[in-house]
């Protein structure tokens, strides 16, 4: 048993490095004829369309191996801190897959890890030219253009759903385009269990997607150069606003304190809610099978911030963070040509057009972008956001301060539910993270 | 259970004294046991190999991970990241969140294992008498604790909810049930789940060590006309104390270990109440990334579990002692 107790305890850290020894190799060779050569790729489950992946996958290999001779292998993680053990795993041990899925806003982690091939004009045009992109998805790509690591793979903007049935009874003519004509309709749109607004105060990812937007739009973009403005006033009016919707505005369900994303899609689905704002084009299948069915359309959020009648001095009119899944090549693999041919072949438009259809996340290929918006009146806002979408602080330091964004929501929630957040607890925590994320913003820059 | 069973025990041969009347003979009985317990020690060798690869490696790259600064950026070149000293400790004590977790992960656990011990111990006296169906009530109360924790995570996370069955029963009698999830009363709710998860454990020890009491003794104690409650006080729970102890021991190990529970529970960021150890080593190693400052969070947590770990090293010594005392 002591045994056990030291191991649960020291080992599970080092568990990483002392699995680097085992760590699944990628079959060697490279150039030349690609037959008898295997490309493995990392992505994420598509736990909602587990049996459309499986015949995607075929799909991949079958036309790969048309185009090159070789073979794919496709493994899958369904969360982020298995595809995190997986990278450190790989990182440390310099074998693993050779292209990796991750997501847009862990790029900058994984760019500072120094694992990952940079793409320069040779590699880009192997993948068709950065031309063949929605330009704004190539912002999580690296910090600058001479720097850049990751292929953009999907686009999955958020964006305004609304119930127009319920804007149609209310006589509200469409969705609002400032932040407090927002307010403004959720309290017409307030009356009983019928909320206005549907949040998602208790979501592991949401909460700092708004104090990022909100700070953007009143003109701080949180990491400025090699600054942090955490404890900015800006930050801790997003706050106020963030909190007010519920606690001042009271356009939000009470119970909104307990809901993650899904739950307020749920509610929103219900017909008890009339908004909710920091969607994506993952809720259709959801909504399609809801009572609302019929009844509701997106819009790009509101690019005036809470307070405001018009966008202030440097303030941006952000809505989406860029989001979506980039790919990249592991700096480890001997196969690299081979892997950005895989990369040319699932960003290609036909391709792009395809997986939209299958998954309903939007392309990143501009051409086949125009093809799905021709297609479906529905997606035409939620393209409209994508293309405005902007960047988060390309940095080292960014987990972090995201995680620190959150964690505030976090402690906040009990005084949310009961109708007030000190605002000396959000002050006090801006503080303390300003210097948190500081030190990391340094970091980042003494490692470049 | 062998330990607290002391009389049930055939000698064997690596029985510390010669004088039970083996088969040893008179005459080699001073070189005898000497020879025969280092005679195979080579047999270790295995085992040891294992505990090296298994133990001591893994112990000493978390320690010298804890004194330098592994983070996201130096993770490739693992080897060479630059040496920090105590810096990571010194950073988890001031501005990391150590101190506040230990303290959490030591109120939690002691908290949890005081619960659990007269549950258990009540289940152990009612399960132990024969009567019809005991053998159902024996396997329905290993539920909570065959079942994984992730499960029971789960499980409870959407009972606790603000609609959750939970709140719905408490309604029912008039009573607002309130957010167990989120705020003050969190550290609460991981209390209560854990000893709903982790009393069987308790009492499967307790129930072990009350049927190692021989048969004998219950008649003697007939016999001699005590009362049920003299019965148990004086003859029951000194035999138990053995079970007893190693089960507070353990059960406070897994409970400053358990990050499965809290996790599923709250997720992470959790509230400040329930960011016990495991929660916050996690955090700083997978959320943002710094393995240095994790690491030495690690060993501190290491250190704290050597505390019961020590206690019930000696407790399983004590144990050999009561055998020796009671064969002689």
């Amino acid at each position: 048993m002591s045994t056990r107790r030291f191991l649960a305890v020291a080992g599970a850290l080092t568990v990483a490095v002392s699995l680097a020894a085992c760590g699944g190799g990628s079959s060697g060779g490279g150039g030349g004829d690609h037959a008898g050569q295997t490309l493995q790729v990392y992505l994420s489950k598509q736990s909602q369309y587990p049996d459309e992946q499986q015949q995607w996958m075929q799909r991949i290999k079958d036309e790969f191996r048309k185009k090159t001779g070789a073979d794919v292998e496709f493994e899958t993680y369904t969360s982020a801190s298995e595809e995190q053990q997986k990278i450190q795993t790989s990182v440390v041990s310099g074998q693993g897959p050779d292209i990796y899925e991750i997501g847009t806003t862990f790029t900058p982690t994984a760019y500072s890890s120094g694992a990952f091939l940079k793409l320069g004009d040779e590699q880009w045009n192997a993948v068709g030219g950065r031309d063949r992109f929605v330009p704004s998805t190539l912002a999580m790509s690296g910090p600058d253009e001479a720097d850049q690591i990751g292929v953009p793979f999907s686009s999955i903007p958020f964006v305004l759903v609304y119930n127009t049935q319920m804007f149609a009874a209310a006589g509200i003519d469409g969705p609002p385009s400032t932040w407090d004509e927002l307010v403004a309709d959720a309290k017409k749109l307030t009356q009983g269990d019928t909320y206005g607004l549907a949040m998602d105060y208790k979501d592991p990812f949401s909460p700092w997607k708004y104090i990022w937007m909100f700070a953007q739009q009143y003109g701080n973009p949180l990491v400025q150069g090699t600054t942090a403005r955490i404890d900015d006033p800006t930050v801790a009016r997003a706050y106020d606003a963030y909190f007010g919707f519920l606690t001042k505005d009271k356009i939000v369900n009470p119970d909104a304190v307990n809901w993650a994303s899904a739950d307020a899609t749920a509610n929103f689905a219900s017909g008890k809610s009339a908004m909710f704002t920091m969607t994506s084009a993952g809720v259709i299948p959801t909504l399609a099978k809801s009572p609302v069915a019929s009844s509701y359309a997106f819009a790009p959020m509101p690019t005036v911030p809470p307070g405001e009648s018009a966008l202030p001095a440097g303030g941006v009119p952000a809505t989406t963070i860029v989001s979506g899944q980039n790919l990249v090549v592991a700096s480890y693999s001997t196969q690299q040509d081979l892997a950005l041919q895989y990369v040319d072949l699932v960003t290609s438009e036909a391709e792009q057009q395809h997986f939209s259809e299958v998954f309903g996340v939007l392309p990143v290929n501009a051409a086949a972008a125009d093809a799905v918006a021709s297609g479906k009146e529905q997606y035409a806002p939620v393209l409209e956001a994508g293309k405005q979408a902007k960047p988060t602080p390309f940095t080292g330091a960014w987990s972090e301060i995201q995680l620190g964004l959150t964690n505030i929501t976090v402690q906040a929630l009990a005084g949310l539910s009961s109708g007030s957040v000190p605002p000396d607890q959000v002050q006090r925590q801006l503080t303390e993270l300003q210097q948190t994320a500081q030190t990391a913003v340094d970091k980042a820059a003494a490692a470049r | 259970m062998s330990l607290t069973s002391p009389t049930d025990r055939p000698p064997t041969a690596t029985a510390p004294t010669g004088d039970v009347g083996g088969p040893v003979g008179a005459g080699v009985r001073p070189a005898g046991p000497t020879r025969r317990r280092q005679g195979p020690l080579w047999l270790m060798t295995p085992g040891g190999l294992l505990l090296l690869v298994v133990v001591v490696v893994p112990f000493v790259l978390a320690l010298w991970m804890s004194v330098t600064d592994l983070d996201q950026y130096t993770l490739r070149q693992w080897a060479g990241a630059p040496f920090l000293g105590l810096g990571n400790y010194v950073e988890a004590v001031t501005t990391g969140p150590l101190l506040h977790s230990v303290w959490l992960s030591v109120a939690f656990s002691v908290l949890t294992t005081v619960l659990t011990l007269p549950l258990g111990l009540a289940a152990a006296f009612a399960a132990h008498d024969r009567f019809r169906g005991r053998a159902l009530v024996r396997s329905i109360f290993l539920i909570p604790y065959v079942l994984p924790t992730f499960v029971v995570g789960t499980v409870w996370r959407i009972a606790l909810g603000p609609d959750g069955a939970v709140n719905t029963v408490l309604g029912s009698v008039g009573i607002a049930g309130g957010n167990w999830l989120i705020g003050d009363r969190t550290f609460w709710t991981l209390v209560l789940v854990d000893t709903w998860a982790a009393w069987p454990f308790v009492y499967l020890l307790c129930l072990a060590g009350l049927q190692s009491i021989g048969r004998e003794v219950h008649e003697a104690v007939a016999v001699d006309g005590a009362t049920w409650w003299q019965k148990t006080v004086h003859i029951v729970l000194p035999s138990l104390r053995g079970p007893l102890l190693l089960a507070v021991i353990i059960a406070t190990l897994h409970h400053l270990n358990n990050f499965t529970l809290p996790f599923v529970l709250f997720g992470s960021p959790a509230p400040d109440q329930v960011n016990v150890l495991p929660l916050a080593i996690y955090s700083a190693s997978f959320q943002t990334f710094r393995f240095g400052l994790a690491a030495a969070m690690s060993v501190a947590s290491l250190v704290l579990v050597l505390i019961p770990l020590l206690f019930y090293l000696r407790a399983v010594r004590l144990d050999t002692g009561l055998e020796k005392g009671a064969q002689a």
